[in-house]
């Protein structure tokens, strides 16, 4: 029997569920202490609101805390401010218990709620706006779309200041004292929470900043991790701090970003990198670097992609395939939003010389522009090869600085 | 021909009749953004800006998608869904994601 609510405010519990054991979160995260699975009920005079619940492992949890502070009939309202499973695992099962309860999810998540119920469920969606009242308490909407899914969306507890944000501000960090004042030192999966999961979305992380500026927070309740009510505002600056346009080059010189990298066996793509980054270099405004994959770390992969406006990817082919470490270079692109960047492949090839496709092939599901084709050389580069390579550079930056692309298909 | 320019990506297309948006967002190297490509997911939602009246008319899909997410923004469209049926013209598309 857990024995742990935790109480919010006068009228605010928790009721989420620790999962101290998990070690890896969503394939991708690693979690050194586990995590938790928050959910929150609200009392008001007239009934009570259930915010989010569990994963479906942790429903006996999730269940016996609820049962704890309320009575089934009492729920006037189940909210759901993200759908993913970790959060509607208990979702069936609560609206069994609870069949007079109104399922209230965002527009966008009517589609993913079809595709974990089922079954048809009777629900209303909201948008920014729109209240629901408890009697006494008033809980406001606030649409917080690709936080980190289409669906998400956050509510504020007028009369007790809470704002219930979804993922945002969330942590993997398992600690029963829950509180951000009691925990230990949560700062680093607060961060790491951030690099993974919200940094691919950071003009919609200052949208939703603009949105929870209308309000006076008091307290922050995340779905993971701790609870944030000592200095609400200093995690907002934070999200703010990361998500604003970080990038060096432009806030001090005014320059573009221009990143050619590469790998080489033979010297060749090397070669046509070095032409290719002449070649850009050579435009104003942009400042065009080369970097060796062969040497170059994941983190400052991320790093480097994320300031590059635009990226040129050189690599030789290799029975049939681009290297590795290049494949790695876009893998990394999970990390961080592709919108807008402009994209290029290039490299010098022996027998088949397929790599330069298969990189801007890839590049285009990623998102990138890519309005130039990719260019491949076989073998050693002759001195016309090389002047096409400038020119490639050149038109690539050129477009990297608005030059309109016109073309006939 | 019918010019179609993608505002986002400063990319302007000349096409013929029967033109799908998401052929011409592939052949162009255009950054707009597809999901499931059949009309239930929203990602690939778009304002065209001028030029409406020369792609197919909106579809029931698209009438439900762009309901879902509550914008009152006019002429939204899913790019999935369009195909540029007039001979000639100019059409401008702004995207969001």
């Amino acid at each position: 029997m857990p024995a742990l609510t935790a109480k919010l405010s006068p009228s605010v519990d928790f009721i989420g569920a620790f999962d101290p054991k998990i070690r890896t979160f969503d394939i991708i995260m690693k979690t050194a202490n586990g995590s938790s699975y928050n959910s929150y009920v609200v009392r008001g005079s007239a009934g009570v609101a259930i915010m989010d619940t569990v994963k479906k492992e942790f429903s006996k949890d999730f269940f016996l805390r609820l049962e704890s502070l309320c009575k089934y009939e009492e729920i006037l309202y189940i909210v759901l401010h993200h759908l993913e499973p970790d959060h509607s695992g208990a979702l069936e099962e609560l609206m069994l218990r609870a069949p007079q309860a109104k399922l209230i999810i965002s527009g966008r998540a009517v589609l993913m709620l079809k595709g974990i119920i089922k079954s048809d469920v009777a629900f209303e969606t909201a948008n920014t706006g729109k209240i629901i009242s408890l009697g006494d308490k008033t809980i406001e909407f606030l649409s917080t779309p690709f936080l980190h899914w289409p669906d998400t969306m956050s509510s504020y507890l007028h009369e007790e200041k809470i704002l219930f944000s979804g993922d945002v501000f969330g942590s993997h960090y398992y600690d029963e004292r829950l509180f951000d004042d009691e925990v230990g030192d949560f700062s680093y999966a607060f961060k790491y929470y951030y690099d993974h999961i919200m940094r691919p979305f950071k003009q919609y992380v200052l949208q939703a900043l603009n949105l929870y500026s209308r309000f006076d927070i008091v307290t922050i309740a995340p779905l993971h991790g701790p609870i944030l009510r000592t200095n609400p505002q200093y995690y907002i600056d934070k999200y703010e701090e990361w998500s604003s346009e970080a990038k060096f080059r432009k806030h001090t010189f005014g320059k573009k970003m221009l990143s050619v990298f590469y790998m080489s066996s033979y010297d060749n793509t090397h070669t046509m990198a070095k032409k290719i980054m002449e070649g850009a270099d050579s435009i104003e405004g942009i400042v065009a670097s080369m970097y060796d994959l062969a040497s170059l770390d994941e983190s400052n992969m991320v790093d480097l992609l994320e300031e590059s406006d635009a990226v040129i990817i050189g690599s030789p082919t290799i029975n049939g395939d681009a290297v590795k470490p290049a494949w790695d270079l876009l893998a990394c692109m999970a990390y961080l939003e592709s919108q807008g960047k402009i994209g290029a492949a290039f490299g010098s090839y022996g027998w088949t010389g397929e790599a330069p496709e298969m990189l801007h092939d890839r590049m285009r599901w990623l998102k990138f522009r890519l309005p130039v084709k990719p260019i491949k050389i076989k073998l050693i580069p002759t001195k016309e090869e090389l002047e096409d390579c400038f020119a490639f550079g050149v038109e690539v930056a050129e477009i990297t600085m608005g030059k309109m692309v016109e073309m006939e298909i | 021909m019918v010019s179609v320019y993608l505002k986002n990506d400063n990319i302007k297309v000349n096409v013929k009749t029967g033109k799908s948006m998401r052929e011409i967002a592939r052949k162009s190297g255009a950054s707009m953004e597809f999901g499931c490509r059949v009309g239930d997911c929203s990602t690939c939602i778009a304002k065209i800006v001028h030029g409406a009246d020369l792609l197919n008319p909106i579809n029931d899909k698209e009438l439900l998608a762009i309901k879902a997410i509550g914008s009152k923004e006019e002429n939204l469209r899913l790019m999935c869904q369009c195909i540029v049926e007039a001979d000639e013209g100019e059409i401008e598309i702004s995207y969001f994601f």
